[in-house]
This record gives structure tokens, sequence and C-alpha cells, in this order.
């Protein structure tokens, strides 16, 4: 099926919406394919390879609002679908607010090339999957200490997608675009018993520009090794350092209560506190869906409503939520956009290594596990393991501790922040430095 | 709040080091569906519910040998249509519904312990055919014959109450309830500020078929409701919540469930503004009898799905026969409980699914298995492979995970206890298989002081490893519970309804990451 004809059956769906009773339609028709490449100790683990469709409708009707899906896009049974859904959605309750966005925020879509696909995307081949994920384990295998290496799997995911995005009052978007991860778990026997595993990985939109094979993979079994006799430390208030790839967990639980709809609900701590420092002037960040490359580039958003760049907090303070078109209405203000799409970060001057320098002692978290973030009142408390930071320098590995605060105080303890932005996600967080964390353990 | 494009990170695409497990959350949004056929699996000869999709013994029985054209071992089909549907209220009004629509087949081919899988939403024989090819290439041989015809495997089981299917119920029907539940939240107490309820309900028709001529339809239904709220008293804002699922139909929300649910909601939330921080460092702790089954969920049984052992890579993979607990610890995963969210008539490959012991006075017995483990170790499959949909391979997954009652009782528990905590809600939980250490989040709780249950707590995570808090579970008491809760285990991408449940337990000592006073 040509994209051509995918734009005919979001265009023809919109019709027969309107055709059916709905006063407003959006339809977003959506191609991907998907190709996984596994590789474990020796032999192919596992292929998956599949061209998958669907279809999003966004249907006002007679001041109701439903969203309705489907991956059945035979012309008869979409027409039953659409015209049933229109009647269903006559079903709800009336809400003046939802609406389609005011076409005037369609206007002024950037005129940049983001860059999103890679035209050479098509001619990796299976073989090239193969080998790729056959190098991950090789050289995880070739690192000084392999002999306490268990399992490697090598994997190669990647993906092209590209989708048609029709509104009845006049937005029509088109947007591709390719991504290609490779990644290596390792797996180790540490002498106490236990198995620690980790991995190392890297994602980017062109395949060219990714790291090679051999070099995630070594790093995947040197992180590993560095976690055999990992032991609980005491529980103490210590100075944490936070690794880039690890960061972006706490950042998002930060972004979570700045949505429109939290602060409508009265399910943010951020609410009504713009205007007000929320962390340390070190804390400045903007939104910017313009990036070239990046994950989270567009130049529309879900909505249509053309991408630019947010201030979220301007040295410390609250500028800005994610507050799309049907929350800014019931907020009575006006909308910036729904979601995340990257973020820019002021960095500082140093990488890691100097930061961890000015540590006297300290704990470096390189990984969470669990724990959760109440975002009505901003209490978290999260499992971590990493590296003690003795004297400057990243000392014993420690596991099965916990960090807890309230974001409201804690982001104020920021003190420091890397000059490494995390390059394989659209947070691109870079280290990040907190004074006085609450560390629990024996 | 979209989640950010892109900023998926390499475990959820590969992650088989941390498992995660959450409640449900306020979902988006549906709504019901008219017409299409009823959604009954035909169980007396041949194809069933999929004769209306063009779906035919010689379109499988064609797919299947394509699938093994180039030497797989073995090779199934599975067919998935899934429509599921929900209702949202906010600000008093139920205004937005979400219905969505699956229609696909999956196709597998596995040669050794290797799988090739591929899917599509096009169900012509031509596309079959390209997809079972894309799944052949796993394997590189000689040809294999697929199956000559098929023999239909009758449902023995009818684990899902069901006397309405869902498709019957239309979304004025539903409405009722989610008004009903709002006004009485608000009566319920004047602190309370904002309500929102998710009603959702599905029902998922699989025909799965394989290489060795087994043929099987399942008709599949799932309902859960939530209710959230959010609460301000001297100023200050505390949100909480309870929900509520299972493979029921819309009978499952009798008046009493209704009346707990609103109950429940508001204590939850409004005692949150009583709250003291909790201690932090090891300590005592009691877990209630019900959703403190997350503690087996996280601490043995993802440990226990038996692809991580396979690959040598679980901290219990050279444990089984051993005893990792006290005698009278019995941990069993369960597919037979009726109504249950985690229960199955049969599993995702066609497997009947069972009650599977884990632990048995105290001896680790056996893993969950998948047919691809169990052909790796010589055993029967045990029920536990499953699949979030079409687009997905299945692997060891549980289904509903509790402990069986134990010689205690609740109360010398909790009077056991000079100085702990008593935790009675959790929001969600993650484990590492390997290094086995694992995290529960406790939503609600309380301060044991002297024997007794004394301030509340809120928002802590508790944090232990799997093996060593097992060894300290030193009371089981006689009041097993399976919570009534929505819960949703996440591995490698793939969500999958779960049960779970426990009597009242102590774990002699466990890390508590609170901010009060040092343990």
């Amino acid at each position: 099926m040509t994209m051509d004809t995918l734009l005919d059956i979001a265009q023809s769906a919109v019709k027969t919406a309107l055709a059916k009773g709905a006063q407003e339609v959006a339809a977003n028709l959506s191609r991907s394919r998907d190709v996984e490449t596994v590789w474990r100790d020796g032999q192919l683990e596992k292929t998956q390879e599949a061209t998958s469709r669907a279809i999003r409708l966004t249907l006002y009707v007679d001041g109701r609002y439903a969203t309705v899906s489907s991956s059945d896009l035979r012309p008869q049974a979409l027409e039953q679908f659409i015209a049933d859904s229109v009647v269903l959605t006559r079903a709800l309750g009336k809400d003046p607010h939802r609406s389609l966005p005011d076409p005037k925020l369609y206007a002024g879509q950037a005129k940049v090339d983001l860059q999103l696909a890679d035209p050479r995307h098509e001619a990796f081949t299976a073989e090239d999957r193969r080998r790729l994920a056959r190098e991950l384990e090789a050289a995880a295998r070739a690192v000084p200490g392999s002999d306490k290496i268990l399992s490697v799997t090598g994997s190669v995911n990647d993906r092209s997608a590209e989708s048609y995005k029709v509104h009845s009052n006049g937005f029509v978007g088109h947007r591709k675009d390719t991504s290609t991860f490779l990644g290596a778990e390792v797996s180790v026997k540490d002498p106490d018993g236990r198995r620690p595993e980790d991995t190392s990985y890297a994602g980017s939109r062109f395949g060219s520009e990714l790291p090679t094979a051999a070099s995630l993979g070594q790093d995947a079994a040197r992180r590993t090794l560095a976690r055999v006799g990992s032991k609980k430390g005491d529980s103490a208030v210590l100075t944490m350092a936070i690794d880039n790839r690890a960061a972006g967990r706490m950042l998002a639980f930060l972004l979570g209560p700045l949505s429109g709809a939290a602060f409508q609900q009265k399910r943010s701590f951020l609410e009504g506190k713009q205007g007000t420092a929320i962390g340390s002037p070190l804390l400045h960040l903007t939104d910017d869906p313009l990036i070239p490359k990046g994950f989270g580039s567009r130049l529309y958003d879900s909505e249509g409503l053309a991408a630019r760049a947010l201030p979220l907090f301007e040295n410390g303070v609250l500028r800005n939520g994610y507050v799309d078109t049907y929350y800014a209405k019931k907020l009575g203000t006006a909308p910036t956009t729904g979601g995340v799409s990257n973020l820019v970060w002021k960095l500082g001057s140093k990488d890691q290594a100097a930061l961890l320098a000015d540590f006297k002692e300290g704990i470096l978290v390189t990984s969470f596990l669990g724990g959760n973030s109440n975002g009505t009142t901003g209490d978290f408390s999260l499992g971590v393991q990493g590296f003690r930071i003795r004297n400057g320098h990243r000392a014993e590995p420690v596991g099965e501790m916990n960090i807890s605060g309230n974001h409201l105080e804690f982001w104020k303890q920021l003190t420091a922040l890397g000059n490494d932005p995390y390059p394989y996600s659209a947070l691109r967080t870079p280290t990040l430095v907190f004074e006085g964390v609450q560390f629990a353990g024996n | 709040m979209e989640t950010p494009q892109g900023g998926m990170t390499r475990r959820d695409m590969l992650g088989t080091s941390g498992m995660l497990l959450g409640a449900i959350t306020l979902p988006g949004l549906g709504l019901d569906l008219a017409g299409g056929a009823g959604m009954q699996a035909g169980t007396k000869s041949g194809i069933g519910y999929f004769a209306q999709f063009g779906v035919t013994e010689d379109l499988i029985r064609q797919t299947l040998s394509e699938a093994l054209s180039r030497g797989g071992d073995y090779a199934d089909v599975y067919f998935q249509h899934q429509v599921s549907n929900s209702l949202g209220l906010e600000d008093g009004i139920v205004n937005r519904a979400h219905t969505n629509m699956a229609l696909g087949v999956g196709v597998r081919v596995i040669k050794g312990d290797q799988t090739g899988y591929g899917y599509t939403e096009e169900l012509t024989l031509e596309t079959l055919k390209r997809t079972a090819r894309t799944a052949a290439a796993i394997a590189d041989g000689p040809a294999k014959p697929g199956p000559k015809g098929f023999r239909v495997q009758p449902i023995k089981a009818t684990r899902y109450p069901v006397a309405r299917p869902w498709e019957e119920i239309r979304p004025s029907e539903k409405l009722p309830y989610l008004i009903s539940l709002n006004e009485r939240m608000f009566a319920a107490d004047p602190r309370v500020k904002k309500v929102t309820v998710s009603f959702s309900d599905s029902s998922s028709v699989v025909l799965i078929a394989d290489s060795l001529g087994r043929l099987v339809e399942d008709v599949q239904p799932m309902t859960s409701l939530g209710l959230s709220c959010v609460a301000e008293q001297g100023g200050k804002r505390e949100s909480g919540g309870y929900n509520v699922a299972g493979r029921c139909d819309i009978g499952f929300y009798s008046a009493d469930r209704l009346e707990r649910m609103v109950r429940e909601a508001v204590a939850r939330t409004t005692i949150l503004f009583e709250a003291v921080q909790a201690p932090v460092g090891e300590m005592p702790v009691v877990l209630a009898a019900g959703a403190s089954g997350i503690l087996l969920h996280e601490a043995i049984g993802h440990g226990m799905e038996a692809d991580f052992n396979r690959k040598n890579i679980s901290i219990y993979s050279d444990k089984i026969g051993k005893p990792i607990a006290q005698k009278f610890v019995h941990i069993v995963d369960d597919g037979t409980q009726p109504g249950a969210r985690g229960a199955i008539n049969v599993d995702d490959e066609g497997n009947p699914a069972e009650k599977t012991m884990l632990v048995e006075d105290g001896i680790l017995k056996t893993y969950l298995h998948d047919s691809i483990s169990a052909r790796y170790y010589g055993v029967a499959p045990t029920g536990n492979g499953r699949r979030e949909g079409y687009q997905c391979a299945p692997m060891p997954r549980m289904r509903s995970t509790y402990m069986l009652p134990g010689p205690h009782h609740k109360d010398e528990i909790i009077a056991s206890v000079k100085k702990g905590i008593y935790c009675t809600n959790f929001t969600n939980g993650e484990v590492n298989i390997g290094a086995g250490d694992f995290t529960f989040y406790v939503k609600n709780g309380y301060l044991i002081e002297d024997g007794k249950l004394t301030r509340p707590i809120k928002d802590v995570n508790i944090i232990g490893n799997g093996p060593k808090v097992l060894e300290k579970v030193d009371m089981v008491a006689d009041d097993l519970l399976i919570d009534e809760g929505g819960w949703t285990c996440g591995k490698n991408g793939q969500s999958m309804p779960v049960s779970q449940g426990i009597p009242t337990v102590r774990v002699a000592s466990i890390t508590v990451g609170g901010r009060g006073t040092k343990g």
C-alpha cells in the first residue's frame, strides 16, 4: 500500500465521519516497519519483522468527544466502524471545552529540514543486522574479566515510520522518520551467587552515526563487571550525582506535573507556581522541537500545532507547562503544546569525572529501580544502585539502596550539571549533582 | 501528557533487567461499538469466529507450510480480534471515550530455542504467506511438512463468568456507573475536590493453530473500573484512589463492590493528611493480606520465569529443589481462578492454564514455562506462554501469583513487631532478574510501635533482594486474600494482566526508603 493510498484513506475517513454526523474530525494514518534482531550466546535468538498500520480518529459530535482507532482498514469495515463510532459518541455527556485547535495555531511551521529519516535505511539488510548483533556479543566477551560472563545478548532494533494527519478544519501533515538502536546486555556471575546484569545501548536516526557495535559490547561488559561485589551502604544524607543515562527517570517526575491536565485537575505540586523558583538557578530547561535528527523533533505536535521552543524553567523559575487545546480552554489560558519534544539544558562546563573530583564523599547513581513520585505533593522514593564516591573518585559498587525527598526541595539542591547531555534520549539529561539527599540502606 | 517521543531507553526495548508491575492508571478513554458479529468462539468444528474475516483451515494450513519452508521445528499462528472500550468521567461529565479495534495475525517459527516472528493486519493468503516466510528465516534448512489437517481442541475450562458479552452492553448502560460513583465520592467527604472515573472493557477472540495440527479458539473478556480523587485540607492536597478488575461481565460491579470502591478511595486519600514521614533503614515490615502479593511477583515470580533460567541469567537459575524459605511458605502461580484478572482458559500458545507450585514447603519446585522452555527442560508446559497481542511472540509470564495460608494470625504478627511498618496499598514494583534486587512502592501504611499500629505513613519505596527476603519471611498468617485490583505486568515491552495475593506476612528485616527516623 503506498502512502498516497494512506493519505486517501485518511481524507476519506474524515469525509465519512463528517457525513455520518461529526462536526469536526481529525484523522491520523500511520504505517511503520519494525525489525528486531537478537543474538545470544553464539546464535541467533530471535528475529521479528513486520509492517503495521493503523488509523486513529478524534471525533467531535454534537458537543461530545471520542477517540477511536483500528487496525482493520478494509474500506467497508472502516466505514462501518466510523459510523458506529459517531453514533456512540452521541451517548456521552456534552463538554463545551472540546474542539479541534484554532487553525491559526497550525500556521508558522518552522522552515527547517529536521532530517528525521535516513534515506539509506532501506539498504540496511538482514545480514547487516545479524553481523552487528554478533559483533556486540563478540566485543563483550573480549574484555578482561570476561570469564565471569554468563550470557551476552546483542540486539538491533530498527524502525521506519510514516504518517499523515488530516483535520477537518484545514490541517494536513506528513511525517517520515527512521531510527536504529543497538544494544548489548551482559550477565555475570558474582562470587556471592548473584548474577548482576547491565546494558549499553545507542540509537540514532541515521545508521551511519551510531557508535560501533564493538564499543557498545565492550561498554556493556565493563559496566556489568563493575557491578560485581555490590553491597548495600549505610543510611545517610549524602551528595548524589546521577549519571546522564539515568537522570531522565528523575526528570520525568518533574515533567508529568507540568501537564495542563495535572494543573487543571489539581494533581500537580507545580500548579499555581508559574513565576516562582522551583529549582536552583542552574535548572534552566527549554523544550525544543526543532533540533535536527532529535528523537523528539517535530514540525507540528500531536494536535497539529506548529512546533516552537517552549521555556520550562529559567534560572530555576517555572515559566510554562505542557498545555493542550482542551486543558487550555478549561484553564482559560492559551495552549502551548500537549507533549514533550526534546529538552535543552543549560549545561555545565565539566565532564562527569571532573564533577566527581569535587566530591569529598557521595554516591554516583547509575540506575534507578522502581519507586515512584507523588505528582500531587512532590514526594518521591526510588530504588537506586551505583558507586560510592570517595575522595573525588568512583569507588566500590553499591546497590539495594533507596533515595527519597520532595521535588519542591530537591531541585533547589541541584548544585552542578555536567557538559554531557545523554544523546540517546529526547530528554538529553546531563550528569546532575544534588546535595543533601537522603539515602536508605543498612 | 504524551510520553516523550524517542525518549525510550534501551531498557524499554531489551530490558530483561527491569520487570515492571503497576496498578492500572486511568487509561485514555473509550466507547462501545455497535454492530459486528457477536464474539462467540466456535468450538464445534473448524474455524468459528474468524470465518467472518475469510479465515479458513486451508489458509492456515498453507501459512504453516510456508512457515516451515526453511526447516523450522514448529510453527504456530495467532489470530486476534479485540475490541476495547473505555469511558472517562472528569469534572462531573462522562466526556471522553476511546475504542480500539485490533485485528491481526502473528506467525511464529521455532528452531531449537530460536524464534522467528512476523505479523500482519491483512488477513489474505498472499500476505500471510509473506509473513510466514519472514518468520521462517530463523531456520536455514530443507522444508518440513506442515499439518495435514486440524483437530479442534475444545476449551474445557470456563474461567470467565460472562452471562452478557461486552459487545452487547451499550454505553448508556455503563454511564450510570460513572455518574453515580462521582456523586457518591463528593457526598462521602467534603474534602474531596476532584474526581475522575474510568470504565474499561474488552473482548479478545483468539485462534491459535500450530504445525502439530492443534486448533483452539478462546474469547477472553476483561473489565476494570478506576476511581481517583484529589482532596484538600488546610491548604494541602492529596490524591488517591481505588481500582478493580476481572475477566467478568458487568455483573462484576455489584452494589457491595461499588460501595467498597468509594469507601476505600476516600479513606486512602484523606488519611494521607495525617501521614508522617516513613522511617529510613532496615526494619521489620508486615505486609497486609491482599495487594502485598506484589512482594511475590517481584521477589520470586519473575525470577522463576523459565526464559531467564534457560538463559542462565536469573538469580534462581541454580536453585530448583533447594530450600529457599521456611517450611510453611508455599507459593503458587495460578491461571485457574474464575473471573480473576490473571485467569486464562488456555495460554497464548493454546496450552491449558494450570496451577503451578513455585515453592512448596519452602523448597523451590517449578519454573513457569512456555513451550520453548518446556522443550528445553524436557517438561510439560505449565500454561504460562502469554503475549500482549498478535504483534508479540509469547514468553513465560505470571498469571495470579499468591502465597498459601500459613500457621500464624494477623494480630500476633503485628504484636510481634517493636518498631517497624505495616504496608497496605501499593502502586508499582520492579526487579532486576539476575542481581535479585527488587522494589515495591507503598502508597499507604502505618508505623508499628510496640506491637501496635500507630500513625499512618505514605509514599515510601521498599527495596530488598529476592532470595534474601524470602529467607526472612518468618511469619505467615491464615488470612489469604487475592487482590481485586487491576495489576499490569511489563516485560520486554509487553503488558500483561495479572493478579496477586498473600496472607498477612512478616519480613524480619528489609530496607525502608523513608525520610523519617532511622530504623
